[in-house]
Protein backbone atom coordinates (compact mmCIF):
# COMPACT_ATOMS: atom_id res chain seq x y z
CA UNK A 1 0.00 0.00 0.00
CA UNK A 2 1.45 3.37 -0.97
CA UNK A 3 1.49 5.99 1.73
CA UNK A 4 1.53 9.70 1.31
CA UNK A 5 0.05 12.59 3.12
CA UNK A 6 -1.36 15.51 1.31
CA UNK A 7 -3.91 18.22 1.68
CA UNK A 8 -6.65 18.38 -0.84
CA UNK A 9 -9.70 20.47 -1.42
CA UNK A 10 -12.84 20.02 -3.43
CA UNK A 11 -11.21 22.04 -6.20
CA UNK A 12 -8.25 19.69 -6.40
CA UNK A 13 -10.62 16.74 -6.52
CA UNK A 14 -12.24 18.29 -9.57
CA UNK A 15 -8.81 18.86 -11.16
CA UNK A 16 -7.93 15.27 -10.45
CA UNK A 17 -11.11 14.19 -12.21
CA UNK A 18 -10.27 16.30 -15.26
CA UNK A 19 -6.77 14.90 -15.45
CA UNK A 20 -8.18 11.42 -15.45
CA UNK A 21 -10.14 12.11 -18.62
CA UNK A 22 -9.02 9.93 -21.51
CA UNK A 23 -6.55 11.52 -23.92
CA UNK A 24 -5.50 10.07 -27.24
CA UNK A 25 -2.61 7.63 -26.94
CA UNK A 26 -0.42 7.05 -29.99
CA UNK A 27 1.85 4.22 -28.84
CA UNK A 28 0.97 0.77 -30.10
CA UNK A 29 -0.17 -1.57 -27.37
CA UNK A 30 1.05 -5.11 -27.22
CA UNK A 31 -0.62 -7.85 -25.22
CA UNK A 32 1.16 -9.18 -22.12
CA UNK A 33 1.36 -12.91 -21.69
CA UNK A 34 0.20 -14.63 -18.53
CA UNK A 35 3.80 -15.06 -17.36
CA UNK A 36 4.61 -11.41 -17.79
CA UNK A 37 1.36 -10.40 -16.13
CA UNK A 38 2.01 -12.61 -13.14
CA UNK A 39 5.09 -10.47 -12.39
CA UNK A 40 3.12 -7.26 -12.23
CA UNK A 41 2.28 -6.17 -8.76
CA UNK A 42 -0.02 -3.19 -8.60
CA UNK A 43 -0.35 -0.81 -5.75
CA UNK A 44 -2.52 -2.07 -2.97
CA UNK A 45 -4.63 1.03 -2.69
CA UNK A 46 -4.65 4.65 -1.68
CA UNK A 47 -4.07 6.11 1.75
CA UNK A 48 -5.33 9.63 2.25
CA UNK A 49 -4.81 12.10 5.01
CA UNK A 50 -5.85 15.68 4.91
CA UNK A 51 -8.80 17.91 5.28
CA UNK A 52 -11.75 19.11 3.31
CA UNK A 53 -13.02 22.54 4.09
CA UNK A 54 -16.19 24.13 2.86
CA UNK A 55 -16.38 27.93 3.01
CA UNK A 56 -14.11 28.06 6.05
CA UNK A 57 -13.60 31.80 5.69
CA UNK A 58 -16.34 32.45 3.17
CA UNK A 59 -17.25 31.65 -0.40
CA UNK A 60 -16.39 33.38 -3.67
CA UNK A 61 -19.57 35.42 -3.91
CA UNK A 62 -19.65 38.80 -2.24
CA UNK A 63 -22.80 40.86 -2.49
CA UNK A 64 -25.43 42.39 -0.27
CA UNK A 65 -26.20 38.98 1.30
CA UNK A 66 -23.07 36.84 1.05
CA UNK A 67 -19.65 37.85 2.31
CA UNK A 68 -16.60 36.84 4.34
CA UNK A 69 -17.16 35.02 7.60
CA UNK A 70 -15.75 37.90 9.65
CA UNK A 71 -18.44 40.24 8.33
CA UNK A 72 -21.11 40.09 11.00
CA UNK A 73 -24.09 41.03 8.83
CA UNK A 74 -23.24 38.70 5.93
CA UNK A 75 -23.79 34.98 5.44
CA UNK A 76 -20.65 33.07 4.50
CA UNK A 77 -21.81 29.47 4.15
CA UNK A 78 -22.66 27.62 0.95
CA UNK A 79 -26.27 27.29 -0.14
CA UNK A 80 -27.87 24.38 -1.97
CA UNK A 81 -31.47 24.81 -3.11
CA UNK A 82 -33.70 22.29 -4.86
CA UNK A 83 -37.24 22.56 -6.06
CA UNK A 84 -39.85 19.88 -5.39
CA UNK A 85 -42.66 21.10 -7.62
CA UNK A 86 -43.04 23.08 -10.82
CA UNK A 87 -43.45 26.72 -9.79
CA UNK A 88 -43.18 25.67 -6.14
CA UNK A 89 -40.85 26.84 -3.41
CA UNK A 90 -37.37 25.56 -2.69
CA UNK A 91 -35.92 23.22 -0.07
CA UNK A 92 -32.62 24.64 1.05
CA UNK A 93 -29.49 23.38 2.74
CA UNK A 94 -28.13 26.70 3.87
CA UNK A 95 -25.02 28.08 5.52
CA UNK A 96 -23.03 24.93 4.91
CA UNK A 97 -19.52 25.36 6.21
CA UNK A 98 -16.82 23.72 8.22
CA UNK A 99 -13.72 21.59 8.01
CA UNK A 100 -13.36 17.81 8.14
CA UNK A 101 -9.83 16.60 8.96
CA UNK A 102 -8.89 12.94 8.87
CA UNK A 103 -5.91 10.69 8.76
CA UNK A 104 -5.93 7.30 7.14
CA UNK A 105 -8.88 7.17 4.80
CA UNK A 106 -8.04 4.19 2.61
CA UNK A 107 -9.38 3.14 -0.75
CA UNK A 108 -8.67 -0.27 -2.23
CA UNK A 109 -10.22 -3.17 -4.03
CA UNK A 110 -10.82 -6.13 -1.75
CA UNK A 111 -11.60 -9.65 -2.81
CA UNK A 112 -14.06 -11.31 -0.46
CA UNK A 113 -14.46 -15.07 -0.45
CA UNK A 114 -14.70 -15.86 3.25
CA UNK A 115 -15.85 -14.43 6.56
CA UNK A 116 -18.94 -12.25 7.10
CA UNK A 117 -20.62 -15.03 9.07
CA UNK A 118 -20.60 -17.32 6.04
CA UNK A 119 -21.77 -14.70 3.52
CA UNK A 120 -18.26 -14.17 2.13
CA UNK A 121 -18.06 -17.65 0.66
CA UNK A 122 -21.41 -17.27 -1.13
CA UNK A 123 -20.57 -13.73 -2.28
CA UNK A 124 -17.07 -14.50 -3.68
CA UNK A 125 -16.53 -11.21 -5.53
CA UNK A 126 -14.46 -8.04 -5.48
CA UNK A 127 -15.68 -4.93 -3.75
CA UNK A 128 -14.42 -1.37 -3.44
CA UNK A 129 -13.46 -0.85 0.17
CA UNK A 130 -13.42 2.63 1.65
CA UNK A 131 -11.62 2.32 4.96
CA UNK A 132 -12.98 4.97 7.31
CA UNK A 133 -10.46 6.82 9.42
CA UNK A 134 -10.96 5.98 13.09
CA UNK A 135 -11.79 9.55 13.90
CA UNK A 136 -12.73 12.53 11.79
CA UNK A 137 -12.14 15.93 13.33
CA UNK A 138 -15.01 18.30 12.65
CA UNK A 139 -14.16 21.99 12.99
CA UNK A 140 -17.16 24.31 13.11
CA UNK A 141 -19.19 22.05 10.87
CA UNK A 142 -22.67 23.44 10.47
CA UNK A 143 -25.61 23.52 8.13
CA UNK A 144 -29.21 24.59 8.25
CA UNK A 145 -32.29 22.98 6.72
CA UNK A 146 -34.79 25.52 5.49
CA UNK A 147 -37.66 26.08 3.09
CA UNK A 148 -37.51 29.15 0.90
CA UNK A 149 -39.76 30.98 -1.55
CA UNK A 150 -36.93 31.75 -3.98
CA UNK A 151 -33.75 29.98 -4.99
CA UNK A 152 -31.40 32.87 -4.24
CA UNK A 153 -31.65 35.06 -1.16
CA UNK A 154 -31.09 38.07 -3.40
CA UNK A 155 -34.14 37.29 -5.56
CA UNK A 156 -37.19 39.55 -5.16
CA UNK A 157 -39.84 38.28 -2.75
CA UNK A 158 -37.33 36.18 -0.81
CA UNK A 159 -38.85 34.59 2.25
CA UNK A 160 -37.32 31.72 4.18
CA UNK A 161 -38.35 29.54 7.10
CA UNK A 162 -35.48 27.84 8.88
CA UNK A 163 -36.48 24.39 10.09
CA UNK A 164 -33.41 23.47 12.13
CA UNK A 165 -29.65 23.85 12.19
CA UNK A 166 -26.95 21.32 13.06
CA UNK A 167 -23.61 22.19 14.57
CA UNK A 168 -20.84 19.63 15.07
CA UNK A 169 -17.39 20.06 16.50
CA UNK A 170 -14.60 17.82 17.73
CA UNK A 171 -13.56 14.23 17.14
CA UNK A 172 -16.25 12.02 15.66
CA UNK A 173 -15.64 8.31 15.98
CA UNK A 174 -16.15 6.68 12.58
CA UNK A 175 -14.62 3.23 12.45
CA UNK A 176 -15.04 0.48 9.92
CA UNK A 177 -15.11 -0.06 6.19
CA UNK A 178 -17.69 0.93 3.64
CA UNK A 179 -17.96 -1.77 0.99
CA UNK A 180 -19.39 -0.73 -2.36
CA UNK A 181 -20.36 -3.13 -5.14
CA UNK A 182 -22.83 -3.51 -7.98
CA UNK A 183 -25.94 -5.21 -6.79
CA UNK A 184 -28.90 -7.02 -8.22
CA UNK A 185 -31.02 -6.34 -11.24
CA UNK A 186 -33.75 -3.91 -10.33
CA UNK B 1 -22.81 27.63 -8.06
CA UNK B 2 -24.36 29.09 -11.20
CA UNK B 3 -24.27 32.85 -11.56
CA UNK B 4 -24.05 33.24 -7.86
CA UNK B 5 -21.21 30.85 -7.49
CA UNK B 6 -22.13 30.30 -3.88
CA UNK B 7 -25.57 29.02 -4.51
CA UNK B 8 -25.70 25.71 -6.17
CA UNK B 9 -29.15 25.48 -7.55
CA UNK B 10 -30.35 22.16 -8.67
CA UNK B 11 -33.75 21.99 -10.13
CA UNK B 12 -35.01 18.59 -9.28
CA UNK B 13 -36.70 16.81 -12.10
CA UNK B 14 -37.68 13.24 -12.59
CA UNK B 15 -35.10 13.01 -15.36
CA UNK B 16 -32.31 12.67 -12.78
CA UNK B 17 -31.40 9.29 -14.13
CA UNK B 18 -31.41 10.62 -17.69
CA UNK B 19 -28.92 13.31 -16.69
CA UNK B 20 -26.69 10.76 -15.01
CA UNK B 21 -26.87 8.60 -18.10
CA UNK B 22 -25.97 11.47 -20.39
CA UNK B 23 -23.07 12.44 -18.13
CA UNK B 24 -21.85 8.86 -18.17
CA UNK B 25 -22.04 8.72 -21.95
CA UNK B 26 -20.47 12.16 -22.36
CA UNK B 27 -17.51 11.14 -20.23
CA UNK B 28 -16.00 9.04 -22.97
CA UNK B 29 -14.03 10.19 -25.97
CA UNK B 30 -15.79 12.39 -28.56
CA UNK B 31 -19.26 11.22 -29.45
CA UNK B 32 -20.75 12.63 -32.61
CA UNK B 33 -24.23 11.26 -32.15
CA UNK B 34 -26.85 13.57 -30.78
CA UNK B 35 -28.10 12.60 -27.35
CA UNK B 36 -31.82 12.44 -26.91
CA UNK B 37 -33.70 12.45 -23.69
CA UNK B 38 -35.42 9.29 -22.58
CA UNK B 39 -38.96 9.62 -21.37
CA UNK B 40 -40.20 7.98 -18.21
CA UNK B 41 -41.62 4.95 -19.96
CA UNK B 42 -38.34 4.28 -21.76
CA UNK B 43 -36.32 4.89 -18.63
CA UNK B 44 -38.43 2.47 -16.67
CA UNK B 45 -37.26 -0.26 -19.03
CA UNK B 46 -33.61 0.37 -18.16
CA UNK B 47 -32.28 -2.56 -16.17
CA UNK B 48 -29.15 -1.26 -14.52
CA UNK B 49 -27.56 -2.86 -11.53
CA UNK B 50 -27.94 -0.79 -8.39
CA UNK B 51 -25.17 -0.06 -5.94
CA UNK B 52 -24.89 -2.28 -2.89
CA UNK B 53 -23.48 -0.84 0.31
CA UNK B 54 -22.28 -2.70 3.39
CA UNK B 55 -20.73 -1.09 6.45
CA UNK B 56 -18.27 -3.61 7.83
CA UNK B 57 -16.87 -3.48 11.36
CA UNK B 58 -18.62 -0.14 11.88
CA UNK B 59 -18.91 2.14 14.89
CA UNK B 60 -20.17 5.71 14.99
CA UNK B 61 -20.08 7.92 18.03
CA UNK B 62 -20.32 11.63 18.59
CA UNK B 63 -21.53 13.86 21.36
CA UNK B 64 -20.97 16.92 23.46
CA UNK B 65 -18.36 17.16 26.20
CA UNK B 66 -18.89 18.85 29.53
CA UNK B 67 -17.28 22.30 29.41
CA UNK B 68 -13.77 22.37 30.88
CA UNK B 69 -12.45 24.83 33.46
CA UNK B 70 -12.30 27.68 30.98
CA UNK B 71 -15.61 26.80 29.43
CA UNK B 72 -14.02 25.19 26.37
CA UNK B 73 -15.65 22.08 24.94
CA UNK B 74 -13.78 19.41 22.98
CA UNK B 75 -16.82 18.08 21.22
CA UNK B 76 -20.08 19.81 20.42
CA UNK B 77 -23.14 18.38 18.67
CA UNK B 78 -26.07 20.73 18.74
CA UNK B 79 -29.39 21.13 16.96
CA UNK B 80 -30.62 24.70 16.98
CA UNK B 81 -32.92 27.04 15.08
CA UNK B 82 -36.15 25.63 16.53
CA UNK B 83 -38.49 28.06 18.28
CA UNK B 84 -40.98 27.38 21.04
CA UNK B 85 -44.56 28.63 20.63
CA UNK B 86 -43.75 31.67 22.78
CA UNK B 87 -40.83 32.53 20.50
CA UNK B 88 -37.97 31.34 22.70
CA UNK B 89 -35.01 29.53 21.14
CA UNK B 90 -34.95 25.78 21.58
CA UNK B 91 -31.50 24.26 21.75
CA UNK B 92 -31.07 20.50 21.65
CA UNK B 93 -27.64 19.45 22.82
CA UNK B 94 -26.87 15.89 21.78
CA UNK B 95 -24.71 14.47 24.56
CA UNK B 96 -24.14 11.20 22.77
CA UNK B 97 -25.30 9.65 19.51
CA UNK B 98 -24.03 6.18 18.75
CA UNK B 99 -24.42 3.27 16.35
CA UNK B 100 -22.54 0.22 17.57
CA UNK B 101 -22.67 -3.52 18.11
CA UNK B 102 -25.33 -5.22 20.22
CA UNK B 103 -24.62 -5.46 23.94
CA UNK B 104 -23.34 -1.88 24.24
CA UNK B 105 -25.04 -1.41 27.63
CA UNK B 106 -26.86 1.77 26.56
CA UNK B 107 -23.84 3.11 24.69
CA UNK B 108 -21.31 2.59 27.49
CA UNK B 109 -19.35 -0.10 25.71
CA UNK B 110 -19.07 0.45 21.97
CA UNK B 111 -18.16 -2.52 19.79
CA UNK B 112 -18.27 -2.77 15.99
CA UNK B 113 -21.24 -4.02 14.01
CA UNK B 114 -22.01 -4.74 10.37
CA UNK B 115 -24.84 -2.92 8.62
CA UNK B 116 -26.21 -4.78 5.61
CA UNK B 117 -25.14 -8.21 4.39
CA UNK B 118 -23.06 -8.92 1.29
CA UNK B 119 -25.90 -11.11 0.05
CA UNK B 120 -28.54 -8.53 0.99
CA UNK B 121 -26.95 -5.09 1.27
CA UNK B 122 -28.24 -1.54 1.52
CA UNK B 123 -29.13 -0.48 -2.01
CA UNK B 124 -29.21 2.69 -4.06
CA UNK B 125 -30.63 2.22 -7.51
CA UNK B 126 -33.23 2.96 -10.12
CA UNK B 127 -36.08 0.46 -10.12
CA UNK B 128 -38.74 -0.22 -12.71
CA UNK B 129 -42.01 1.28 -11.47
CA UNK B 130 -44.00 -1.41 -13.27
CA UNK B 131 -42.69 -3.92 -10.69
CA UNK B 132 -43.90 -1.93 -7.70
CA UNK B 133 -47.23 -0.57 -8.88
CA UNK B 134 -46.16 2.83 -10.24
CA UNK B 135 -46.60 2.24 -13.99
CA UNK B 136 -44.10 3.54 -16.53
CA UNK B 137 -41.90 5.35 -14.08
CA UNK B 138 -38.23 5.08 -13.27
CA UNK B 139 -37.97 5.25 -9.50
CA UNK B 140 -34.99 6.21 -7.41
CA UNK B 141 -34.80 3.91 -4.42
CA UNK B 142 -32.72 3.90 -1.27
CA UNK B 143 -33.40 0.70 0.58
CA UNK B 144 -32.26 -1.12 3.68
CA UNK B 145 -31.74 -4.90 3.36
CA UNK B 146 -34.98 -6.44 2.15
CA UNK B 147 -37.12 -8.90 4.06
CA UNK B 148 -36.64 -12.54 3.07
CA UNK B 149 -38.68 -15.76 3.06
CA UNK B 150 -39.43 -17.00 6.57
CA UNK B 151 -37.66 -20.26 5.68
CA UNK B 152 -34.35 -18.39 5.19
CA UNK B 153 -34.61 -15.41 7.52
CA UNK B 154 -34.12 -14.71 11.20
CA UNK B 155 -36.66 -13.71 13.80
CA UNK B 156 -36.61 -9.90 13.86
CA UNK B 157 -36.52 -9.70 17.67
CA UNK B 158 -34.76 -12.76 19.00
CA UNK B 159 -31.21 -12.21 20.21
CA UNK B 160 -30.44 -15.86 19.55
CA UNK B 161 -32.62 -16.32 16.45
CA UNK B 162 -31.47 -19.01 14.04
CA UNK B 163 -31.98 -19.32 10.27
CA UNK B 164 -35.55 -20.13 9.32
CA UNK B 165 -37.10 -18.39 12.34
CA UNK B 166 -38.40 -15.19 10.71
CA UNK B 167 -38.37 -12.74 7.83
CA UNK B 168 -35.47 -10.45 8.78
CA UNK B 169 -32.26 -10.79 6.81
CA UNK B 170 -29.98 -9.14 9.37
CA UNK B 171 -28.61 -11.64 11.86
CA UNK B 172 -28.22 -11.28 15.62
CA UNK B 173 -24.72 -11.37 17.08
CA UNK B 174 -23.30 -14.81 17.93
CA UNK B 175 -20.03 -15.96 19.47
CA UNK B 176 -18.45 -16.20 15.99
CA UNK B 177 -20.00 -13.26 14.22
CA UNK B 178 -20.77 -9.68 15.27
CA UNK B 179 -24.08 -9.74 13.41
CA UNK B 180 -25.95 -7.02 11.55
CA UNK B 181 -28.12 -5.68 14.35
CA UNK B 182 -26.98 -2.40 15.86
CA UNK B 183 -27.50 -0.72 19.18
CA UNK B 184 -28.60 2.82 18.40
CA UNK B 185 -29.02 5.52 20.97
CA UNK B 186 -29.18 9.21 21.59
CA UNK B 187 -28.80 11.12 24.83
CA UNK B 188 -29.91 14.68 24.58
CA UNK B 189 -30.66 17.74 26.57
CA UNK B 190 -33.37 20.16 25.53
CA UNK B 191 -33.21 23.80 26.56
CA UNK B 192 -36.08 26.21 25.97
CA UNK B 193 -34.71 29.72 26.38
CA UNK B 194 -32.68 29.61 29.58
CA UNK B 195 -34.49 26.58 31.03
CA UNK B 196 -32.35 23.54 30.57
CA UNK B 197 -34.21 20.29 31.18
CA UNK B 198 -32.74 17.07 32.46
CA UNK B 199 -31.20 14.67 29.98
CA UNK B 200 -33.49 12.57 27.85
CA UNK B 201 -32.14 9.23 26.69
CA UNK B 202 -33.44 7.03 23.88
CA UNK B 203 -31.94 3.61 23.22
CA UNK B 204 -32.86 0.81 20.83
CA UNK B 205 -31.06 -2.44 21.36
CA UNK B 206 -30.15 -4.84 18.61
CA UNK B 207 -32.24 -2.82 16.14
CA UNK B 208 -33.17 -4.08 12.69
CA UNK B 209 -34.67 -1.89 9.96
CA UNK B 210 -34.95 -4.54 7.25
CA UNK B 211 -37.59 -3.83 4.63
CA UNK B 212 -37.38 -0.03 5.02
CA UNK B 213 -37.06 2.16 1.95
CA UNK B 214 -37.49 5.58 0.41
CA UNK B 215 -38.67 5.73 -3.20
CA UNK B 216 -38.81 8.96 -5.15
CA UNK B 217 -40.12 9.87 -8.57
CA UNK B 218 -41.73 12.73 -10.46
CA UNK B 219 -45.49 12.88 -10.79
CA UNK B 220 -46.58 14.02 -14.28
CA UNK B 221 -49.98 15.34 -13.35
CA UNK B 222 -48.97 17.44 -10.38
CA UNK B 223 -45.47 18.11 -11.74
CA UNK B 224 -44.11 17.42 -8.31
CA UNK B 225 -41.80 15.08 -6.46
CA UNK B 226 -43.70 12.05 -5.23
CA UNK B 227 -42.52 9.30 -2.96
CA UNK B 228 -43.12 6.28 -0.82
CA UNK B 229 -41.62 5.95 2.61
CA UNK B 230 -41.51 2.78 4.65
CA UNK B 231 -39.82 2.49 8.02
CA UNK B 232 -39.60 -0.85 9.76
CA UNK B 233 -37.94 -0.87 13.16
CA UNK B 234 -37.68 -4.01 15.22
CA UNK B 235 -35.94 -4.09 18.54
CA UNK B 236 -36.14 -6.39 21.54
CA UNK B 237 -35.93 -3.32 23.77
CA UNK B 238 -36.56 0.36 23.13
CA UNK B 239 -36.19 2.46 26.22
CA UNK B 240 -36.62 6.08 27.24
CA UNK B 241 -35.51 7.61 30.49
CA UNK B 242 -34.58 10.95 31.95
CA UNK B 243 -31.52 11.67 34.03
CA UNK B 244 -30.22 14.72 35.84
CA UNK B 245 -27.93 16.93 33.77
CA UNK B 246 -24.75 15.33 35.06
CA UNK B 247 -26.30 11.88 34.54
CA UNK B 248 -25.82 10.85 38.18
CA UNK B 249 -29.52 10.37 39.06
CA UNK B 250 -31.96 8.79 36.62
CA UNK B 251 -35.73 8.41 36.79
CA UNK B 252 -37.67 5.26 36.01
CA UNK B 253 -36.89 3.75 32.65
CA UNK B 254 -39.81 3.40 30.24
CA UNK B 255 -39.13 0.12 28.49
CA UNK B 256 -40.88 -1.19 25.42
CA UNK B 257 -39.93 -4.83 24.99
CA UNK B 258 -40.26 -6.52 21.60
CA UNK B 259 -40.92 -3.25 19.83
CA UNK B 260 -42.05 -3.48 16.20
CA UNK B 261 -42.89 -0.42 14.12
CA UNK B 262 -43.95 -0.77 10.50
CA UNK B 263 -44.71 2.74 9.29
CA UNK B 264 -45.91 3.32 5.71
CA UNK B 265 -46.31 6.90 4.50
CA UNK B 266 -47.35 7.03 0.87
CA UNK B 267 -47.95 3.96 -1.26
CA UNK B 268 -48.28 3.09 -4.92
CA UNK B 269 -51.93 4.26 -5.03
CA UNK B 270 -51.45 7.28 -2.79
CA UNK B 271 -47.93 8.63 -3.01
CA UNK B 272 -46.68 11.24 -0.58
CA UNK B 273 -46.00 14.63 -2.20
CA UNK B 274 -43.37 17.12 -1.09
CA UNK B 275 -43.60 20.85 -1.66
CA UNK B 276 -42.58 24.24 -0.36
CA UNK B 277 -45.17 27.01 -0.53
CA UNK B 278 -44.62 30.66 -1.47
CA UNK B 279 -44.06 31.66 2.15
CA UNK B 280 -41.21 29.18 2.57
CA UNK B 281 -43.13 26.52 4.49
CA UNK B 282 -42.54 22.84 3.91
CA UNK B 283 -45.60 20.77 2.97
CA UNK B 284 -45.92 17.01 3.05
CA UNK B 285 -49.16 15.65 1.67
CA UNK B 286 -50.82 12.30 1.11
CA UNK B 287 -53.74 12.91 -1.22
CA UNK B 288 -57.02 11.16 -0.52
CA UNK B 289 -57.87 8.34 -2.88
CA UNK B 290 -60.20 9.34 -5.74
CA UNK B 291 -63.88 8.49 -5.32
CA UNK B 292 -65.23 5.92 -7.75
CA UNK B 293 -67.38 7.38 -10.53
CA UNK B 294 -71.14 7.09 -10.09
CA UNK B 295 -72.36 3.61 -11.00
CA UNK B 296 -68.94 1.98 -10.86
CA UNK B 297 -69.64 0.23 -7.57
CA UNK B 298 -72.96 -1.58 -7.07
CA UNK B 299 -75.27 -0.31 -4.33
CA UNK B 300 -74.74 -3.46 -2.28
CA UNK B 301 -70.95 -3.13 -2.57
CA UNK B 302 -70.56 -6.58 -4.10
CA UNK B 303 -68.22 -7.29 -7.00
CA UNK B 304 -71.03 -8.68 -9.11
CA UNK B 305 -72.90 -5.68 -10.47
CA UNK B 306 -69.87 -3.39 -10.08
CA UNK B 307 -67.26 -2.50 -12.64
CA UNK B 308 -64.82 -5.37 -11.93
CA UNK B 309 -61.65 -3.31 -12.50
CA UNK B 310 -62.78 -0.50 -10.23
CA UNK B 311 -63.99 -2.91 -7.57
CA UNK B 312 -60.62 -4.73 -7.62
CA UNK B 313 -58.76 -1.43 -7.37
CA UNK B 314 -60.60 -0.39 -4.22
CA UNK B 315 -60.53 -3.89 -2.83
CA UNK B 316 -56.77 -4.01 -3.14
CA UNK B 317 -56.50 -0.54 -1.60
CA UNK B 318 -58.48 -1.58 1.47
CA UNK B 319 -57.11 -5.11 1.85
CA UNK B 320 -53.40 -4.83 0.99
CA UNK B 321 -51.48 -5.16 4.28
CA UNK B 322 -48.40 -3.47 2.71
CA UNK B 323 -50.22 -0.14 2.64
CA UNK B 324 -50.91 -0.21 6.35
CA UNK B 325 -48.87 0.82 9.37
CA UNK B 326 -48.50 -1.25 12.54
CA UNK B 327 -47.09 -0.74 15.99
CA UNK B 328 -46.66 -3.67 18.36
CA UNK B 329 -45.14 -3.59 21.80
CA UNK B 330 -44.61 -6.92 23.53
CA UNK B 331 -44.50 -5.45 27.02
CA UNK B 332 -44.71 -1.85 28.13
CA UNK B 333 -43.20 -1.14 31.50
CA UNK B 334 -42.24 1.84 33.61
CA UNK B 335 -39.62 1.06 36.25
CA UNK B 336 -40.71 -2.24 37.76
CA UNK B 337 -44.38 -1.90 36.78
CA UNK B 338 -45.58 -3.86 33.76
CA UNK B 339 -48.48 -2.64 31.67
CA UNK B 340 -48.64 -5.61 29.33
CA UNK B 341 -48.65 -5.57 25.56
CA UNK B 342 -50.02 -2.95 23.18
CA UNK B 343 -50.93 -3.23 19.53
CA UNK B 344 -52.07 -0.68 17.00
CA UNK B 345 -52.50 -2.51 13.74
CA UNK B 346 -53.74 -1.88 10.23
CA UNK B 347 -53.60 1.93 10.22
CA UNK B 348 -54.22 3.25 6.72
CA UNK B 349 -53.27 6.85 6.06
CA UNK B 350 -56.15 8.03 3.88
CA UNK B 351 -55.25 11.70 3.91
CA UNK B 352 -52.39 13.56 5.49
CA UNK B 353 -51.18 17.10 5.17
CA UNK B 354 -48.37 18.45 7.27
CA UNK B 355 -47.27 22.03 6.84
CA UNK B 356 -44.51 23.72 8.79
CA UNK B 357 -45.34 27.15 10.20
CA UNK B 358 -42.93 29.83 11.17
CA UNK B 359 -43.61 30.80 14.77
CA UNK B 360 -40.93 33.45 14.90
CA UNK B 361 -42.47 36.81 15.73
Amino acid sequence: MSRGTFRFSLASLVCFGLQALPVSVLAEMAPLGDDALSDVSGQGGIYLSGDISINEVGGPVENSYFGRCEEQDKKCGARFAYRLKEDGGWMVLDEIRGKFSFEGLTLRVRSIDSGFGGDGEVFDRDVIELGLPDTVRFSDVQFKLAASSTARPTDPGFQQTDIFAIEMQGDVVMQGNLLVFPDGNP
Amino acid sequence: MATDTRSLLIRYSHCLAAIMLSVALGWHSPLQAELQTLDDAELSEVDGAGIGLVLDNFTFSHGTDQPGENGEQGRIFRITGIKSTDGRDVDITVNHLYIAGAGSNYGENLTPVNLGRLVNPWRIGVVDGNDIGVPNKAILELAAPSKVMASEGYDCMGASAVAGSGTCSSRPATDDWRGERADIGMQMNVAVGGDRSSNLNLHAQSAVIDGSYIRLWGDDERRQMAGQFKLNLYSPEVSINACSQDGSVCGSRITMADFALELAIGNSLQPVFFDVDGGGNFILEVDSIARPAVGQIAANGQRSGSNAETWDYYNSYYSNPDLRSNLRIGNFSVGDRDFGSARVEGMLIQHLKIQTKDLAP
